[in-house]
């Protein structure tokens, strides 16, 4: 009797499996499906294009967190063809897990410029942003370097997003590729007594702490500008700052990527293949640095005329596989100097 | 001695119900009243009223000289000065024994606590549980420590609500009387709530009798059997069986008419009984006589011992309908032959040492006596 | 339970090089604020509920009907809403500062002080309004059940009604009340949005450090074990410190007197009932409202409704699926005989202390090679693969929340189980009446009323639950929870404030259902006393 009753849910669960994933499963010809880190509010726009043009429907699944474990256990069987990540580290964990395969496509490689792409082909870079420093109006117009954060005179001054975030990590990293590794610990402890609040909050909210008098400096990514000033009610914090572009007078602003990648085990590798041949071409390379105020990675693709009015800026041209290179031992040092603590 | 508890006029409402209404009761200090009643009576609320756990909405209750408890002067259950105990005893389950009996003198010096504590262990024969927890012990044990709790802060009233319900029968007496030669050698007054009149004559010094939230009757246990008040009493107390009867007023005499024979009134015996006179729904003897209520059915208390069978040859006037066996020998059930008329019965409870078989048709005779009847309305 | 061995064997081979380098730098300042954090939920909920339950159940305070379920409302709430609400209203930024800068003409931050929302204390206070409706509830479910006489006679023995509360009716209660602040250090340790919005840094912290920032899934598996075990370290304690103690009553008197407050402690305690609920549930239920009038239309809500069916249909499958395993497990302890009949339904309930992504990761690890073998068994038996049924479909959320709510159907269908009293599992089969028979026609119908509150307490909490779904779901796949989480990270809410309240209205409707389904009980048991 026991065993029935044990069995019984077994038996239930079993029927109730084959039920749901036969309902659920993805296997016809026309689809491309891509996990994606970024929100499918910033690309669909670019996928219903996509599938307006070719047929090809495109399934998404996004998730922060844990992609590339889900992609590593699912293995072979995996349904993902695409990954569209935010951060130039997760393209290279996937390339170091041997997640990614080769994709050789002549349109793509002429699109993309040799410093945006893995030099084995698995990874290509979509749109690239910049780290800069705002600053208060109120302040005057200044020039600043990463290194001046450190300065004593901001101190309480200063705001900014978890350490921990990947962007802020990368910076980090670009800071040990130049400065070594003692030199950037005594640059975050003093950055981080130099803050003005615990580091908390998006991008945006530095701005808006700025606007608030909280702080009179924050990091925060280009594209975020952009975005305030579209909006309605955050048109107001980004008229009280003005962007900087850091590091002009040396090695550059520091500069991470949005990217994506073919799957190793692609299950639709054509699709797919056509999916990135359309993100890199003109049109799809206008789409986002209009809608969403990224620097497109096309040399013959213009920046948006928003963005193009914050003037040209001379990037970092340390290979962005460094930056990944140093990320281990960027989190190591944020936790040394307990950056959010 | 002084009364130490009154209750004068005490009325109690519970969801605009009336739970008690005029109660009137006094105790005095040392004695032991029994109170009794069906349940649903207000007898436990008379008990939670006593305790301070219900509001009276009108009366005075007074507890020795400090305590006086109206409508408008609330007086808290901590404050009073009385112990009680429950009728699931409600002891701590969290605590020790020895933490239970402590429970109410914990302010008072360690030493004073152990004077306390420690003759109440001895008497109550506890003193090799004190470590223990309340769900170890059997029912008996829980019991005295229920009493030695209640007893350790010297209470002036002690209040037991049903306290040998849930003991076995067997143990029950020893139990009672053991506890009651406690409460005597402390000099206790005590009430104690029960639904069994047994428990009040092995227990009691006093009894009372409630009924639909009134307190019908107060006495000595042996005076309230002998003259029941009423027929509640009388029949809560099952003092005997009832007999319907009719009065007869003739000329000479007057009888009662029952379907086992007739009752010759010689004297107007009812009018020296000071209980017919009292209360209402005993029959005024004059009225009868007066014819008013003639024909009327009323009850006459036949209490066994006052049965007596006739010589089997004599012509039958009841038949047997049940047997049991019990110490005072076969009990029997016994109804009227005649089946058809407003005298009929089927009850009457009977004792003899005869053995008679079901469906026997035998005779019986009341021996004389003086007669109690009631005008009841539905025995 | 076979995830959460699976977690603990993944931790076994973690790496000790790492734990060096967190032990020497953020380690200690991490575990200090899990403590602490831990401390401070579970001792805010506790005075947040216990006196919430004591002040409903033994006085007169103004209101007390409404506020008997008012007070469970803030369980409908998915405390990463809230904390987002909070944070919002009471930052820098936020409207009350701007408000209060603008009013006093203060200029900075050096002008004024005004509280850190963003601190520790700050995270304890929103998760504790949120959580502590499970001390309420559970604690006012014991008082309600405790022998009345008990604190009668703890009366007629010199104590005064507020003594009596804190010798007899607290210790009594104290069973129920350890099981709810178990639970509510369960969801206070396996938080992690909720925390991170308030830039707080816990364990939890430290686990998806190690795991996305270092790569190193064996270590943070390890220290999600580390974690786990010191809930159940805390748990144990806890049931030791009370062993020996057992509570019987034979005819539990249910008849209460209520303590009647004077003016003054009518003003105090009707304040405190009032502030938790409308810190809990009023005031952050009003600001999703005003958001949804001032950015949602229908369209909206039509748009929303196959995310919302979504939503109820892994909850559905979730809490039927649970509350059934808990009803087995519940009825096999009852029924068997074996020294170890209690260990599954044990094992089972740690699942909820560990954090979603982390679980979603060991099931990840749990059916990624079972659907390999599933796949390859296909090949051999040459079949068209069918792909990964198991760890790529809704199996696999749902199986997750089954892992994760084991603990709560358990718990309830437990106590249910043990209402019935131990002569009627005997009764039948002197009847003649198989264990089926036994089971089917005694012991289910008496434990439906549990059974449906098992389910629901499921359902709602499966309806809020996000990590979980984020990571299992499959393509093209949104619930409630996971499009309002989009829209949070992206400090857009306004556009979810639609959703939010969807979330909120359905976790309502099963608290209202308790509550109706407990009145009705108690009338029952004040009919049965007069």
């Amino acid at each position: 009797m026991l065993k029935k009753l044990i069995f019984t849910p077994i038996l239930f669960t079993m029927v109730l499996v084959t039920a749901l994933s036969t309902s659920l499963m993805v296997n016809a010809n026309d689809e491309v499906n891509v996990y994606s880190y970024r929100q499918p509010f910033l690309v669909k726009p670019l996928f219903e294009k996509f599938t307006e043009q070719s047929g090809i429907k495109v399934n998404v699944v996004f998730a922060k967190k844990g992609m590339a474990e889900r992609l590593a256990r699912e293995g072979k069987h995996s349904p993902a063809d695409i990954l569209l990540t935010t951060d130039i580290s997760r393209l290279i964990e996937l390339q170091d897990k041997k997640l990614l395969q080769v994709v050789d496509s002549t349109n793509i490689f002429t699109a993309i410029p040799r410093q945006y792409r893995a030099e084995d082909n698995t990874w290509f870079a979509l749109t690239t942003r910049v780290r800069n420093i705002y600053s208060a109006k109120r302040l005057g117009k200044i020039e600043l370097n990463y290194e001046d954060l450190a300065d004593e005179k901001y101190k309480g001054r200063i705001c900014t997003r978890s350490g921990k975030h990947p962007y802020n990590v990368a910076l980090v990293a670009s800071m040990i590729a130049e400065h070594g590794e003692a030199k950037t610990l005594t640059w975050l402890e003093k950055v981080q007594s130099n803050l003005a609040r615990k580091p908390q909050g998006s991008d945006r909210a530095q701005v808006q702490a700025i606007h608030q008098k909280l702080c009179d400096i924050s990091l925060g990514n280009s594209y975020y500008f952009g975005k305030m000033l579209k909006d309605v009610n955050q048109k107001q914090w980004a008229d009280g700052v003005y962007i900087n572009f850091p590091n002009q007078a040396n090695r550059g602003a520091h500069v991470n990527i949005s990217g994506m990648a073919m799957a190793k085990y692609a299950p639709n590798a054509k699709n797919a293949k056509a999916l990135m041949e359309f993100l890199v071409s003109k049109p799809a390379q206008s789409m986002y640095a209009e809608t969403n105020m990224e620097y497109p990675v096309r040399v013959d693709v213009k920046p948006s005329a928003l963005v193009a009015s914050w003037g040209a800026f001379n990037a970092d041209v340390l290979p962005l596989e460094t930056i990944a290179e140093h990320r281990k031992l960027a989190l190591k040092l944020l936790d040394k100097s307990k950056f959010d603590l | 001695m002084s009364d130490l508890l009154e209750i004068h006029q005490l009325s109690v409402k519970l969801q605009n119900k009336v739970i008690l209404s005029d109660v009137e009761l006094s105790l005095q200090a040392g004695d032991i009243l029994g109170l009794v009643g069906p349940s649903g009576c207000g007898k436990t609320t008379l008990l939670n009223v006593i305790a301070g756990f219900i509001e009276p909405c009108s009366g005075q209750l007074t507890i020795g000289k400090e305590i006086k408890v109206s409508a408008d002067n609330m007086i808290a259950p901590e404050h009073r000065n009385i112990g009680m105990i429950f009728q699931g005893y409600a002891l701590f389950p969290h605590l020790t024994v020895e933490a239970n009996i402590r429970f109410g003198i914990d302010k008072l010096s360690k030493q004073e606590q152990a004077k306390r504590i420690d003759p109440l262990l001895d008497l109550l024969k506890l003193g090799e549980l004190t470590q223990r927890y309340p769900h170890e012990l059997s029912g008996g044990q829980q019991q005295r420590v229920a009493i030695a709790r209640a007893l350790a802060p010297q209470p002036k009233l002690l209040l037991l609500d049903e306290p040998f319900s849930n003991i076995d029968a067997r143990l029950r007496n020893e139990l009672m009387i053991e506890i009651r030669q406690l409460l005597k050698h402390l000099n206790m007054t005590a009430i104690f709530v029960t639904h069994n009149k047994d428990e009040v004559f092995t227990f009691a010094d006093k009894i009372a009798v409630m009924h639909q939230g009134n307190i019908l009757q107060t006495g000595l246990p042996s005076a309230v059997c002998k003259q029941p008040g009423s027929w509640q009493v009388a029949d809560f107390l099952q003092l005997g069986s009832w007999l319907p009867v009719v009065v007869q007023v003739l000329e000479q005499s007057n009888s009662l008419i029952s379907a086992i024979g007739d009752f010759v009134l010689e004297k107007t015996p009812l009018k020296n009984d000071p209980i017919a006179e009292v209360h209402s729904d005993s029959i005024e003897i004059e009225e009868f006589i007066a014819g008013s209520n003639q024909n009327e059915s009323l009850q006459l208390l036949i209490k066994p011992q006052f049965i007596e069978l006739c010589k089997s040859d004599a012509p039958a006037n009841v038949q047997v309908e049940h047997i049991s066996i019990t110490e005072q020998g076969y009990h029997y059930l016994l109804s009227s032959l005649s089946r058809d008329n407003c005298l009929k019965f089927d009850q009457l409870s009977f004792y003899t040492d005869v053995l008679l078989t079901i469906g026997q048709q035998i005779k019986i005779a009341i021996k004389s006596h003086d007669f109690v009847v009631f005008s009841n309305i539905n025995p | 339970m076979a995830p959460v061995l699976v977690m603990l064997f993944g931790g076994i081979s973690a790496s000790t090089e790492l734990f060096t380098h967190l032990w020497q730098t953020v380690l200690p300042d991490y575990i200090a604020n899990t403590l602490l954090l831990g401390v401070l939920v579970v001792l805010l909920s506790l005075i947040f509920g216990v006196t919430a339950a004591a002040i409903i159940f033994h006085t007169n305070v103004i209101g007390k009907n409404s506020l008997r379920w008012l007070l469970m409302l803030p369980l409908a709430m998915p405390a990463y809403l809230v904390a987002y609400l909070y944070t919002d209203l009471f930052d820098y930024a936020g409207p009350i500062q701007r408000a209060l800068r603008e009013w006093f003409s203060w200029q900075s931050p050096a002008d004024y002080w005004f509280f850190d929302i963003r601190t520790l204390p700050g995270a304890a206070l929103i998760l504790s309004l949120v959580l502590f409706p499970y001390v309420y509830m559970l604690a006012r479910t014991a008082f309600e059940q405790q022998d009345q006489t008990l604190l009668k006679a703890s009366r007629t023995l010199g104590l005064s009604a507020q003594q009596s509360f804190f010798k007899i009716a607290l210790p009594l209660a104290r069973p129920a009340i350890a099981v709810a602040a178990s639970l509510v250090l369960m969801e206070t340790l396996a938080d992690f949005a909720t925390v991170q919005y308030f830039s707080v840094n816990t364990l939890t912290t430290a686990i998806y450090d190690t795991w996305l920032g270092y790569g190193d899934l064996a270590a943070a598996n390890a220290l999600a074990s580390v974690l786990m075990l010191f809930i159940l370290f805390a748990v144990i304690a806890e049931q030791k410190a009370r062993a020996g103690q057992r509570h019987q009553s034979h005819s539990p008197d249910k008849n209460h007197e209520v303590a009647l407050l004077n003016t003054v402690q009518q003003v105090f305690a009707c304040g405190f009932c009032w502030l938790l609920a409308i810190g809990g549930f009023i005031l952050p239920f009003s600001l999703l409202i005003i958001m949804a009038l001032e950015y949602s239309d229908v369209e909206q809500l039509i748009a929303l409704l196959p995310t919302g069916k979504n939503s109820l249909e892994v909850a559905f499958y979730a809490a039927t699926i649970t509350s059934f395993i808990a009803l087995v497990l519940g009825l096999y302890r009852r029924m068997c005989r074996d020294r170890w009949r209690t260990l599954p339904q044990q094992i089972s309930g740690f699942g909820y202390a560990i954090p979603g992504t982390v679980l979603a990761m060991a099931m990840l690890a749990t059916f990624g090679p079972l659907d390999h073998w599933i796949n390859n068994l296909a090949e051999i038996a040459g079949m068209q693969e069918p792909g990964l049924i198991l760890s790529g479909s809704i199996f696999g959320i749902i199986f997750a929340f089954v892992v994760r709510f084991a603990a709560i159907a358990n718990g309830t269908i437990e106590s249910g189980i043990n209402q019935i009293p131990h002569s009627v599992d005997f009764a039948p089969p002197s009847l003649g009446a198989g264990l089926a028979k036994t089971l089917h026609k005694v012991h289910i119908p008496l434990l439906k009323p549990s059974i449906l509150v098992a389910w629901l307490l499921v359902f709602v909490e499966a309806m809020k639950e996000l990590p979980a779904v984020l990571l299992l779901r499959p393509f093209n796949f949104e619930t409630l929870s996971t499009q309002i989480y989009q829209l949070i990270s992206d400090e857009m809410l306004e556009q979810g404030a639609l959703g939010a309240i969807l979330i909120v209205l359905f976790g309502l409707l099963p608290i209202i259902f308790l509550n109706k389904n407990n009145e009705k009980k108690n009338n029952k048991n004040i009919e049965e006393n007069t």
